[in-house]
């Protein structure tokens, strides 16, 4: 017993670079984004929810046959006004028209228009927010050009817009990034210019690095967390700009499918048959606030201050 | 003394003032009339407090801040103002820095591997893939990191080691100058020790040359050859470290010596800091000028000051 | 020796930091006798802050004193819970500088009524004569043109005139105890010097007890009478300054005191720690410096030590002072450490300076 103790006085073996191994597990940006998304409980099951919406508005209308042109119950009385039933699921129409296929061919076409939009959008305003914030010389110049469109009534530009360029999806997306890619860029030239001249942009500086390896390397991945949340804003503001503007009739041509049109249509029924105008303006809220709460998820997920 | 005299001249400031514009009107002039010779293979030592100027030259030798008059000359060519794109590169590969705080200063979303690399890819200075890698693993390994750090971010490292992994990246460009401005102020102090035998064996070992900007003269003591005491904006003296500790002679670097701590508590009680009287107020004239009281030791004063200074060492 | 005047017995303090816990102070007991100042040194993350926070309930609200007690005037100050219990005890007996002066101002009010708030606040006086006191106090900690100053905001003030401010407010309600969080950490080295000596002077005068944390070794020789040293949430070795500088008997004392800068000879390395300090998430076994110690015995490994007894003020927490270890003789970089410093601020020495 008290040789056991005796040899606890001996000197322990010293390695030096033993102090400089590092114990915790590798860290991996994403997979730590992918650990923080999926360990929120109401998270996981709203992102599968979103995804399935999302995923049967875009393949629903392709096997519904229903189209805008034709209507193929307009002279069956009987199928008119119908409520909602187990064979009739949101009812019908006014004219005879399944509103279930309205409604999803519809949220098709805002979705689409959306997505893309918001992906043109992102690109392009990324690209000019970086070198924006970036470049002195162009933030002189580029403040007068983001003073005026940021001025011009975005409607007004709408609707000039989407009369020279008629109302097709194509030009409903053109109008859409024409109306906002200023001021997403105006937002990444400020968040760039915050992270511009912090001690480790320097440090690449007195290494050579360049302006573009800089801002791949150095601003955009501080930015993923902004820009994710920035994205997850974007798309349902979207999709109900693009209702709005079907609303009003600037939208969408009469030959598309479209949420806002829809409801615009529906909006006399509202007393006598208020199914017909709540359906697609409860389908069009939950679309919005489900990709927009999942978006918000994501957003703090790509922010490291929540890893672990 | 006259070896000096003889030895090569890396950098060399040439009456450089740095002025920044705070709105319009108001010019604040950083630095003023700053000259002074770095010579190939010493450590230079720039000393002086917060605001006087000392990490400004830092920077505008680094070519971050612009110069509003004089001139910088490394190994004899102009680097100030506007140089070629062939020259610029030549500065970068042949000057770089080592940052005051390791947490500010390393990209918290790259890797180790990819932050080492940085300057090597900027100028394509590799072979192939393996050659880069070695020169990392190499790199590493000189300032005693290890392989498996390659693929961790920065804030898996402590303090010490980050700082290591700045001094890394500096030195696989194989500069010949190094900017260390405060290098270890921003570390525990159990952890400086090791960065400064550190930096002074590298230096050894890659014949560097070190401008070591510093607010403390306890550590430019251990490190430096000669030192520059800056306060102001203006450099008021300059000396080889044994001389300047020896024979101190403008007073604000003899408060600075004196407000030094020594870890000793029956002398630290009794040892009285010497306050500077003109702390806040700038002493110049048309008298003032750099003087060489002894021989490489020069002040900033007048001549009646110089003689005094003179006097006072022959006592 | 005088009273004991605060007694902080097996201080344990955890803070939840998302689902872990870190115990940031494990078992730390200290007395502080009237009128002294005692020093605590340490690194970052060795507690040094978080102890002296439990004196005045500052911890953050994540932080929680899990064992312990504090006793203080015959109350557990451990108990107190709200602000109102604080109240009479909190910037009144016990008064914190922190390294920041900003943190302890209001940027935009004035630096006179700032003041003159704490004064009426606990003396029964008119507005005259608050502000008559104010500007004294001011002039007292060295403020130049008080008057003319009264009425100027903190950003007017240069970083080591708002530190005097800070020390002004702090002393206006006449503590009993000051705690000095690093308060000259953030200063030039020449306003380190006014501020310690400051601090010095009025304790002097005013006669409170003092607790300066630092990390700085020669500002801990200028102003304690005794010393701690902390390292991994523990005090590991205290004494008398005299003492822990000339007879230090923990290893990690030894390095701290090594490695200063002003002990290096030129062209020869300086004594050096590797490594960093240990992970507080983490139970920590035996020594919590013996990953670091090249001169570690096995049983630092295994087992905590417990304090040896030095001598009657000295106490040091490491295994060599028991009989069975083996000899370990300090580094040599502080032996005859007094007489090497003696040199160095003599005439001809490094760091000497006037004309004696």
């Amino acid at each position: 017993m008290a040789t056991q103790e005796d040899n606890l006085f001996e000197f322990a073996e010293f390695d030096e670079k033993e102090s400089e191994h590092i114990a915790a597990p590798r860290y991996s940006y994403w997979k730590s984004v992918w650990r923080t998304f999926i360990r929120s409980r109401v998270t996981v099951p709203l992102a599968i929810f979103v995804i399935v919406l999302v995923a049967f508005a875009l393949i629903q209308p392709l096997y519904s046959g229903y189209s805008p042109m034709v209507a193929p119950n307009i002279n069956t009385p009987e199928m008119k006004y119908l409520p909602p039933s187990a064979q009739h699921i949101f009812g019908t129409d006014n004219i005879g028209n399944e509103v279930w296929d309205v409604v999803w061919a519809g949220a098709r076409n805002s979705i689409i228009v959306s997505f893309i939009s918001t992906t043109i959008i992102m690109v392009i305003g990324i690209l000019v927010g970086a070198l924006w914030g970036f470049s002195k010389k162009m933030d002189k110049w580029m403040i007068e050009v983001y003073n005026v469109l940021s001025n011009v009534p975005s409607l007004l530009l709408a609707m000039i817009l989407s009369y020279v360029l008629g109302a097709g999806l194509g030009s409903l997306i053109f109008v859409m990034v024409c109306i906002d890619w200023i001021f997403v860029a105006y937002f990444i030239r400020t968040q760039v210019m915050i992270i511009r001249d912090r001690e480790y942009n320097l440090a690449s500086k007195c290494l050579g690095t360049g302006t573009f390896t800089m801002i791949k390397k150095n601003i955009l991945p501080y930015l993923v967390s902004v820009i994710v949340t920035y994205i997850s804003r974007e798309i349902p503001v979207l999709i109900s700009y693009e209702v709005f503007l079907s609303y009003l009739g600037l939208g969408l041509g009469s030959n598309y499918a479209s949420l806002g049109r829809t409801i615009s249509q529906y909006r006399s029924f509202m007393t006598g048959y208020p199914h017909l105008f709540w359906i697609p303006v409860l389908v069009l809220a939950a679309i919005a606030i489900s990709l927009y709460v999942v978006g918000q998820k994501l957003a703090d997920a790509t922010d490291p201050r929540t890893h672990r | 003394m006259s070896e000096m005299t003889n030895r090569e001249v890396l950098v060399s400031l040439r009456n450089v003032e740095i002025s920044f514009d705070n709105g319009g009107k108001h010019k604040f002039k950083a630095v003023q009339d700053a000259s002074f010779d770095i010579y190939k293979g010493e450590t230079f030592a720039l000393v002086g407090e917060s605001g006087s100027g000392k990490t400004t030259i830092g920077r505008a030798i680094m070519r971050i801040n612009e110069l509003s008059a004089g001139e910088i000359l490394f190994e004899g060519k102009r680097i100030s103002g506007k140089i070629s794109k062939q020259e610029d590169t030549d500065v970068i590969r042949s000057i770089q820095m080592i940052f005051q705080d390791p947490a500010a200063s390393l990209n918290e979303r790259a890797t180790i591997e990819y932050i080492i690399s940085e300057g090597l890819y900027n100028f394509h200075l590799y072979k192939n893939e393996q050659d880069r890698l070695e020169k990392v693993d190499r790199a590493l390994e000189e300032v005693g990191l290890l392989p498996e750090h390659k693929s961790r971010y920065p804030h898996e490292f402590s303090g010490g080691q980050r700082q290591r992994v700045g001094i890394a990246r500096a030195l696989i460009m194989e500069p010949k100058l190094v900017v260390a401005d405060e290098p270890i102020s921003a570390l525990d102090v159990s952890i400086r020790a090791q960065v400064l035998n550190l930096m002074n064996k590298l230096k050894n070992e890659k014949a560097l040359t070190y401008l070591f900007i510093a607010h403390d003269l306890s550590v430019v003591r251990f490190i430096a050859d000669r030192i520059a005491v800056i306060h102001l904006g203006r450099i008021v003296e300059i000396a080889e470290t044994e001389e300047l500790f020896a024979y101190p002679m403008h007073p604000y670097t003899i408060s600075l010596l004196s407000a030094v701590p020594m870890p000793d508590p029956i002398i630290e009680k009794q040892r009285e800091a010497i306050v500077y009287a003109d702390a806040t107020e700038e002493k110049t004239g048309p008298d003032y000028a750099m003087r060489e009281i002894r021989p490489g030791h020069y002040v900033y004063c007048t001549p009646e000051q110089a003689r005094t200074y003179a006097e006072s060492v022959n006592q | 020796m005088s009273d004991i005047i605060i007694s902080a017995k097996d201080i344990e303090v955890q803070f939840r930091v998302r689902d872990n816990y870190l115990t940031a102070i494990r078992n730390v007991s200290l007395d502080l006798y009237e009128g002294e100042t005692f020093a605590i040194v340490g690194e970052s993350g060795s507690g040094k802050s978080v102890f002296t926070k439990t004196f005045t309930g500052m911890l953050e609200s994540n932080g929680k004193i899990t064992n312990g007690s504090i006793m203080y005037h015959g109350q557990d100050l451990t108990k107190l819970k709200t602000e109102k219990e604080w109240a009479s005890i909190r910037g009144v007996k016990i008064a914190t500088i922190f390294q920041d002066p900003m943190t302890s101002l209001n940027p935009i009010r004035t630096i006179g009524s700032q003041i003159t708030e704490v004064i009426e606040k606990h003396q029964k006086l008119s507005k005259a004569e608050a502000k008559d006191q104010a500007i004294s106090i001011m002039e007292r900690v060295g403020i130049p043109n008080a008057a003319e100053r009264f009425d100027n905001y903190p950003f007017q003030y240069s970083g080591g005139m708002r530190q005097r401010i800070v020390i002004a407010i702090a002393l206006s309600c006449h503590p009993e105890i000051l705690i000095c969080d690093e308060p000259t950490t953030a200063l030039d080295v020449t306003i380190q010097a006014q501020i310690i000596k400051l601090i010095k002077d009025l304790q002097k005068e005013l006669g409170f007890t003092t607790i300066y944390i630092t990390h700085d070794l020669g500002v801990v020789a200028n102003v304690a009478d005794r010393v701690g040293v902390m390292y991994g949430g523990q005090i590991i070795e205290y004494g008398t300054v005299n003492e822990i500088f000339y007879d230090p008997q923990h290893p990690y004392t030894w390095a701290l005191l090594s490695a200063l800068p002003q002990l290096g000879v030129k062209g020869e390395d300086l004594y050096y720690i590797t490594g960093t300090p240990p992970s507080l998430y983490n139970k920590i076994n035996g020594d919590a410096f013996a990953p670091r110690n090249p001169r570690a015995l096995k049983i630092d490994f295994a087992q905590e030590p417990p304090f040896f007894k030095v001598s009657d003020t000295h106490y040091a927490k490491t295994w060599l002072l028991d009989p069975r270890a083996p000899k370990v003789e300090k580094p040599d970089a502080i032996k005859d450490l007094h007489e090497k410093i003696l040199r160095m601020t003599s005439k001809g020495g490094a760091f000497h300076v006037g004309n004696d």
